[in-house]
């Protein structure tokens, strides 16, 4: 791949893409595997056990997406700041030790998988905290990555100039960076780790990646539909004042059964209830934004995939969130497989898509070409597919989860008490076992999509176009 | 040409707004942080000192919250040995260690958080399938040892890998699910059936 | 504090928490399409929208028990949800305005129609 004719920050941009969808991969190779072993269970029992499958399953997501969003900025820093990225090479050595550190963290966790309970164990096998099971030394070279990555950003946009979207994305990575190290301690207090846990997994994924992901669509909305720079960092600064406003107390829906006191049951309740203001604010813009401007594009599958991203955070994010976020309910939910269920169309929608977006954004750049219109050679039957297949395949998982979710709560939950029995009784109940069943042939079409993504990227725009005409706008 | 825009709708106040916001958001959520920390100390009403281990617990449903509340009751020493304070949080510290270290939490909820291949184990300690108080610890300590030999399966094909758990690490993981099921969850879980207390 | 909810009310509470929701979204998707294309008969689906959420959200404090200090979340979501898509269009009218001061703040006209994005984002 020729990518000469890029800039520095696009260059490094193209890596961490690269590295990203190869993780994508792998998060739902092992996500295969973690559903195959719900319906099969001896499956590599004793070799790579459903916790050892689960955890890469998670770990992968989180890394591909910090790699995805990583690299967008990367993709914009020298166009948003108009000047070239300060310590370039230090930032793409960074690049080389993040990935290195991944990929020894990878395979510690498939070929060593566990340990004594020592400290050993935590600093250089798995912490055995979910989502971070990274161990501790992984965690500081995380730090020390997303220093450097940090120095890149606000050096550059320092030396060349600063915008609205530039201010808010460097004081976002500042607050990124920092949560972080409150996932960094021992204590073998349970509830003060949860506490604190949940700082690193909340505030990282519903408040600061969701403002990460505001800056990337503004600058998204001003290169698809060339939006004006004004409104959008206007917008953007309204969506921080909401999403913070909401996002930050809605952190109290976490703390209704780890501990805590009970006035974390109102917070949590009173906050969620507000998380869906945004989404509304969100509803009324698009529409009147449609209507003021013709959103005519230059890349179709990237505006395909951003409004599967506004699709997506609004069902993901704002329906099943709500559905079973207040503390009278919750209390049958929390830890069934409607976590699982809003899990996967959160990441997918409020994240997954807008990474995927940013790539598209990028492909034309990178081939020289000028976007990526309907003319394609090949009628673009591939990322017109991937798209239909990832998404069918994603609210699929997540409604076939629902049920057996649902199921769960109803027979393990509320009659069944809660006790083991309770969980094994309803694991077995034919709701559950054919919401898992459904779970894996979606599960198969999402593979099947993500196939087809990374063979429409590696391909497209190579060819010609066939057609120089405009042809009618089949999205 | 910006003549026409109201304050309440322009970019410097929307910014202001922003950083407004967020700061207040963050300042009450230290100030709730720093109001909670104490009260999930170890040693509080709410998160019990790890010597709970020492005494009987149940989990009983109290009128008054309208949920099952956990109840520290008689002197009932795990494995039948008191512990000093330093004893216990040692010993319920290596227990959690181990937790992490085997990556329980790659199969089971913990309070609820986890994964959901496996049972919760918030109230693990008080669970009816350990069939009666008085054969509780034995049950648990051979079935972490050897879980596939013991598997607790309750008619699924569902079993718990062999971990390499020796004698005092199941100990270690069994001190520190006792002490976990002595926190209060604010009723979680709910409708939940004690193990029985005799034989 | 909280009244857990019954297990004959679970579905009740799922479907009205979703319906909250979405019908939030309809109402807001049609008040703003209403403004836009200035046609009052759409603005009527915005409040039959809204009185759906009005039931959703009564219906969900039913079964859900949120009664007592829990009623102020029910008052606070009926009004809440009632005047914010009227302030957010407020506030799109007033942003658009910003740069581009020779545009009138609503600029469409009859024959202008709403491209592909808003018939996919109308459903």
């Amino acid at each position: 791949m020729n990518i000469n004719h890029l800039n520095g920050g696009q260059k490094l941009a193209v890596k961490y893409y690269i590295v990203a969808m190869v993780l994508f991969g792998a998060q739902i190779l092992f996500g295969l595997l973690s559903g195959m072993q719900y319906l099969y269970p001896k499956l590599l029992f004793g070799i790579l056990d459903f916790n050892v499958t689960r955890t890469v399953h998670i770990n992968a997501m989180i890394v591909w997406m910090l790699y995805g969003f990583i690299g967008s900025v990367y993709w914009l820093l020298e166009e948003e700041s108009e000047t070239e990225v300060v310590g370039l090479k230090l930032g793409t050595l960074g690049f080389w030790v993040l990935t290195s550190a991944v990929t020894v963290v990878v395979l510690v966790f498939l070929l060593v998988q566990g340990g004594p309970g020592d400290d050993f164990t935590r600093w250089f096998i798995n912490e055995g905290r979910e989502y971070i099971e990274a161990p501790r030394w992984a965690d500081i070279g995380i730090v020390v990555c997303m220093l450097i990555f940090f120095y890149n950003v606000s050096a550059t946009f320092m030396k060349g100039k600063w915008s609205g979207i530039s201010g808010v994305l460097t004081l976002d990575l500042v607050a990124l960076a920092g949560i972080y190290i409150a996932g960094m301690f021992y204590t073998p207090n349970i509830s003060m780790d949860q506490y604190w846990w949940w700082w690193v997994i909340h505030l990282w994924v519903e408040a600061t990646w969701e403002v990460l992901v505001g800056c990337l669509m503004a600058w998204g909305l001003m290169k698809v539909l060339k939006v004006d720079r004004k409104i959008v960092t206007t917008w953007l600064y309204i969506e921080v004042a909401l999403m913070f406003g909401s996002g930050i107390l809605g952190l109290g829906h976490h703390y209704f059964w780890i501990g805590t006191p009970e006035y974390w049951l109102t917070i949590g309740g009173f906050f969620s209830a507000l998380e869906p203001v945004p989404l509304v604010a969100m509803v009324v813009h698009a529409v009147y934004d449609s209507g003021v401007r013709h959103m005519k594009g230059n890349n179709n599958p990237a505006l395909a995939w951003l409004i599967a991203h506004a699709f997506g955070n609004f069902f993901g994010a704002g329906v099943w969130g709500f559905m079973h976020t207040l503390p009278q309910i919750n209390l049958y939910t929390h830890g069934t497989q409607w976590s699982a269920s809003h899990g996967h169309l959160a990441f997918f929608g409020a994240y997954a898509t807008i990474i995927i977006a940013m790539i598209y954004i990028a492909v034309p750049y990178i081939r020289g070409q000028e976007g990526i219109g309907s003319n394609l050679p090949d009628g673009g039957w591939k990322w017109k597919w991937a798209l239909g297949l990832l998404n069918m395949g994603v609210v699929g998982m997540t409604i076939a989860l629902l049920i057996s979710g649902y199921e769960q709560s109803f027979i393990e939950r509320a009659v069944g008490g809660s006790t083991w029995l309770g969980y094994f009784t309803a694991q077995i109940h034919p709701w559950f076992v054919q919401g898992m069943e459904w779970r894996m042939i979606f599960g198969v079409m999402t593979a099947a999509g993500i196939v087809l993504l990374l063979w429409d990227l590696l391909t497209i725009g190579k060819e010609p176009a066939s057609n120089q005409k405009l042809q009618t706008k089949s999205s | 040409m910006n003549n026409i825009t109201p304050w309440w709708s322009s970019e410097s106040y929307w910014k202001k707004m922003a950083i407004w916001v967020t700061a207040f958001m963050f300042i009450v959520l230290i100030g709730l942080t720093i109001d909670t920390i104490p009260q999930i100390t170890a040693g509080s009403e709410r998160v019990p000192a790890y010597s709970v281990i020492n005494k009987h617990i149940g989990y009983e449903f109290n009128d008054e919250r309208n949920i099952q509340v956990p109840v520290i009751g008689a002197e009932d020493p795990l494995f039948g040995k008191v512990l000093s304070e330093e004893e216990a949080e040692a010993l319920v510290s290596h227990g959690k260690k181990i937790t992490q270290g085997r990556n329980c939490m790659g199969c089971h909820t913990l309070l609820g958080n986890g994964s959901y291949f496996a049972p919760d184990l918030t109230k693990a300690w008080l669970d009816p399938g350990w069939s009666s108080e008085p054969e509780r610890e034995n049950l648990m300590i051979e079935f972490l040892m050897d879980p596939i030999a013991n598997a607790r399966s309750f008619g699924s094909d569902r079993m718990m890998p062999n971990l390499d758990i020796s004698r005092d690490e199941a100990k270690a993981v069994i001190a520190f699910l006792k002490w976990m099921s002595s926190i209060d969850t604010n009723g979680f879980p709910y409708n939940f059936t004690v193990i029985d207390k005799e034989s | 504090m909280i009244e857990p909810v019954e297990l004959q009310d679970f579905f009740i509470v799922f479907f009205s928490g979703a319906m909250i929701i979405m019908t939030g979204a309809l109402y807001a998707l049609f008040f703003a399409w209403s403004r836009l294309q200035a046609k009052p008969w759409l603005m009527s689906l915005a409040y039959i929208s809204y009185a759906a959420l009005f039931v959703s959200v009564l219906t969900l404090a039913a079964a859900a028990h949120l009664y007592g200090f829990w009623w102020w979340l029910v008052v606070i979501m009926l009004v809440g949800y009632l005047f914010a898509p009227h302030g957010i269009w407020k506030l799109c009218v007033g942003t658009h305005s910003t740069h581009q001061g020779d545009n009138p703040p609503i600029p469409l006209s009859s024959e202008q129609t709403p491209n592909k994005i808003a018939e996919e984002k109308g459903i």
